[in-house]
């Protein structure tokens, strides 16, 4: 194995996952139904990525972004239906506490089981028993079943085995960030431990915090692609620069598939980006009540797809009262999506008054039969308060206020 | 992880697996332990179960059906062999077969929660299935010993071909487990399948009869033979009960059509298994 070159090096990885309508499972289903339905949804369009040997990485993104799924593959849990993806040296993944513990199995033998699981060898187990047991706290019950432990116990215990592992390339996943403070702290030394002796370290989270304490490098994901990659700070940064650009991919956001109606995405066409801008074409850096802005949506389709519309909903940020939403069919404006197309909807004057609001953007046919792609309040759009205007409510309604003296009804007929 | 082709996949295959040896170890250890957990005699049942299985056999083969001695060959020192305890040489061969491939179908399926977890080489669940029915069949096989002692003599040196019948039986096991494993990740129906097709393979292999009973219907006897645990069933009796040489030329196929069972089961195992995580 050779000292330089990537620990991990992902190459132009794609991964998509099969959205079965109806999964048939037993002979008389597969008969029957002539065709498994089922859609592709494309979690990683094109991944380039290296993690280079003795580096932490953190893994950044909205969810439904893909980097859980990269982190899958990195693990090769998944595989990638194209792209190649390397590794070189032992890895351990960590995905969740307690991978493969039996009920049935005493803490002792479960400390084995779950240690193999996770690419260590006897030895290595043997060597860091005590340990184990010393930092789960809980000698008394090494010989008892794991399902009579309390559940504290068996999280001590999960973890303990968790953070005992010496591997060369570690993946963690943001579960380990359930625990208590307790668990946090010493899982944050035993990373800076594992950082110091060379090994390499992979962590996917939601918190930036962690990511910019814990990481050298972060890799944004947006969409299934790379968006940024670079030093910790300077890519969180970006990230929450976006923030200033008044869209800010919102974190509770539930995945892709949510508010479609149980309706599964197609891949005939996607939302590739979404941008507030200025009528100049600049990136608004803040919006305003009253503001000339255009948002503006990169669409892309794999083949011309007529049938399509594009449609946007504004909902309020501490409510999700729907404000409006509008698409093109409606608007009477034909939309056709062949490679890389642009649709803006021009906003004369934002009517939004201040607050945090959130956009939904939307590809779907004209009747809203198919969804091609559905971005639920993934976009904050956040209009700013310093505008001078004042008033109450959720839109400020252009008017003018007028006062004269009323003329008296009497006087006029007397 | 560089794409390897042809041979040199194999060999990947068969090294990554060597590798996960002792995960697979801790696997069967788990199946065992698990299997006997909370009982009061644990891992004594391995051979309690055999003991009253013969016992069960002795009392109606004696007391009840009455039949008479029934082998294919006599032994050499003319020693008669009770049909129980001939019944039972046969069917501890069978149960390894059995387990193995009674529990494979669950074996990837079962698993699922580990599938999505963490990676390992995916063999080595049908592989730990086929791992603790070897072990239940080690006890049984030392309960067969001390009763063939028992009840018609030492056995002789022929028991020595017993490692190499046992490796054929797992081979094809193991095969036949990779492939059925593999096929019910995407058709639940074939552990159902499979539970009736081990009924009629039971009853397919001389187990509770002997070639000889079949008699000279030759065409039969040719067909029973195309079985590949016909040979192996026959064999282990006479190296274990009836002090004779295998029949070299039965066990031979045999080994063939094991290595062939693995091939195939490898390479269907080997072509789906990408999928298993995604699917389950």
């Amino acid at each position: 194995m050779a000292e330089s070159g990537p620990a991990i090096a992902c190459r132009g990885v794609w991964k998509s996952y099969r959205i079965y309508h109806q999964r048939s499972h037993t002979l008389k289903e597969k008969i029957l139904s002539r065709r498994n339905l089922y859609e592709d949804f494309w979690a990683l369009r094109g991944i380039d990525l290296e993690v280079h040997r003795g580096t932490t990485m953190g893994i950044i993104g909205t969810n439904g972004s893909g980097k859980s799924t990269l982190l899958k593959t990195m693990a090769r849990i998944l595989t990638p239906n194209r792209g190649s993806l390397e590794v070189h040296g032992r890895m351990s993944p960590l995905l969740e506490l307690g991978t493969g513990f039996h009920p049935e199995l005493t803490g002792r033998e479960n400390v084995y089981l779950g240690s193999s699981l996770l690419g260590q060898s006897r030895k290595q187990v043997d060597a860091r028993y005590d340990e184990i047991v010393d930092f789960a706290g809980i000698e008394s019950f090494m010989d008892s079943p794991v399902k009579n432990y309390s559940s504290g116990m068996y999280a001590r215990l999960a973890f303990a085995v968790a953070i005992s592992v010496d591997p060369e390339i570690l993946l963690v996943d943001e579960v380990l960030s359930v625990g208590d403070e307790g668990f946090q702290v010493r899982c944050h030394q035993r990373m800076a431990e594992l950082r110091e002796n060379g090994a390499t370290v992979v962590v996917v989270s939601h918190s930036l915090a962690t990511v910019r304490a814990l990481c050298s490098q972060v890799a944004w994901i947006d969409a299934g692609t790379v968006r940024c990659v670079g030093p910790a700070g300077e890519v969180v940064g970006n990230y929450l620069d976006s923030v200033h650009e008044g869209l800010l991919p919102t974190e509770a956001a539930n995945g892709d598939t949510d508010r479609t109606g149980g309706r599964a995405l197609t891949g005939a066409a996607c939302v590739l980006d979404v941008s507030v801008r200025t009528v100049h074409g600049q990136p608004a850096t803040s919006i305003h009540t009253g503001d000339a802005i255009t948002i503006s949506i990169l669409a892309t389709a794999p083949e011309a797809l007529h049938d399509v519309s594009c449609g946007i909903a504004i909902h309020r940020g501490d409510d999700s009262t729907l404000v409006f939403g509008q698409n093109t069919h409606e608007a009477d404006c034909p939309v056709v999506i062949d490679g890389d197309t642009r649709i803006e909807f021009a906003i004369h004057h934002l009517p939004l008054r201040p607050g945090a609001h959130t956009l939904t953007v939307a590809l779907h046919d004209h009747r809203v039969n198919t969804i091609y792609d559905w971005h639920d309040k993934r976009y904050a759009l956040l209009v700013r308060s310093d505008s001078g205007r004042t008033g109450a409510g959720a839109v400020h309604i252009d008017g003018d206020w007028r006062v004269a003296p009323a003329t008296p009804v009497q006087a006029a007929s007397a | 992880m560089a794409p390897a082709v042809g041979t040199g996949r194999w060999l990947a295959a068969g090294r990554e697996l060597l590798a996960a040896r002792e995960l697979t170890l801790n696997l069967v250890r788990r199946d065992l332990k698990v299997r006997h957990r909370g009982t009061f005699l644990g891992m004594l049942w391995s051979l309690t179960t055999p003991l009253l299985i013969v016992g069960l056999y002795y009392f109606i083969f004696t007391f009840i059906l009455r039949t008479s001695p029934a082998v294919d060959h006599p032994r050499p020192d003319g020693q008669n062999v009770p049909f129980a305890v001939y019944f039972f040489c046969g069917l501890t061969l069978w149960n390894l077969f059995a387990n193995s491939v009674g529990a494979s179908t669950d074996s990837v399926v079962g698993a699922a929660y580990l599938l999505h977890k963490v990676y390992f080489p995916r063999a080595i669940l049908p592989m730990a299935t086929v791992g603790s029915a070897t072990v239940t069949f080690a006890f049984e096989l030392s309960v067969l010993v001390v009763i063939t002692t028992l009840t018609v003599g030492l056995p002789s040196l022929h028991i020595l071909w017993v490692p190499l019948i046992v490796v054929i039986v797992v081979v094809l096991a193991f095969g036949l487990s990779l492939l059925l494993s593999a096929v019910t990740v995407f058709l639940r129906d074939v552990s159902h399948f499979v539970g009736v097709a081990m009924q009629l393979w039971f009853w397919g292999t001389p187990i509770i009869y002997s070639l000889q009973y079949v008699g000279d219907r030759g065409a039969f006897i040719k067909l029973l033979q195309l079985n590949p645990m016909t040979g192996c069933v026959v064999a282990f009796r006479n190296v274990v009960l009836l002090n004779r040489a295998p029949d070299y030329r039965l066990l031979a196929y045999d080994a063939v059509a094991a290595v062939i069972a693995l091939g195939a089961g490898a390479w269907v195992f080997g072509r789906w298994q990408k999928v298993f995580s995604e699917v389950v």
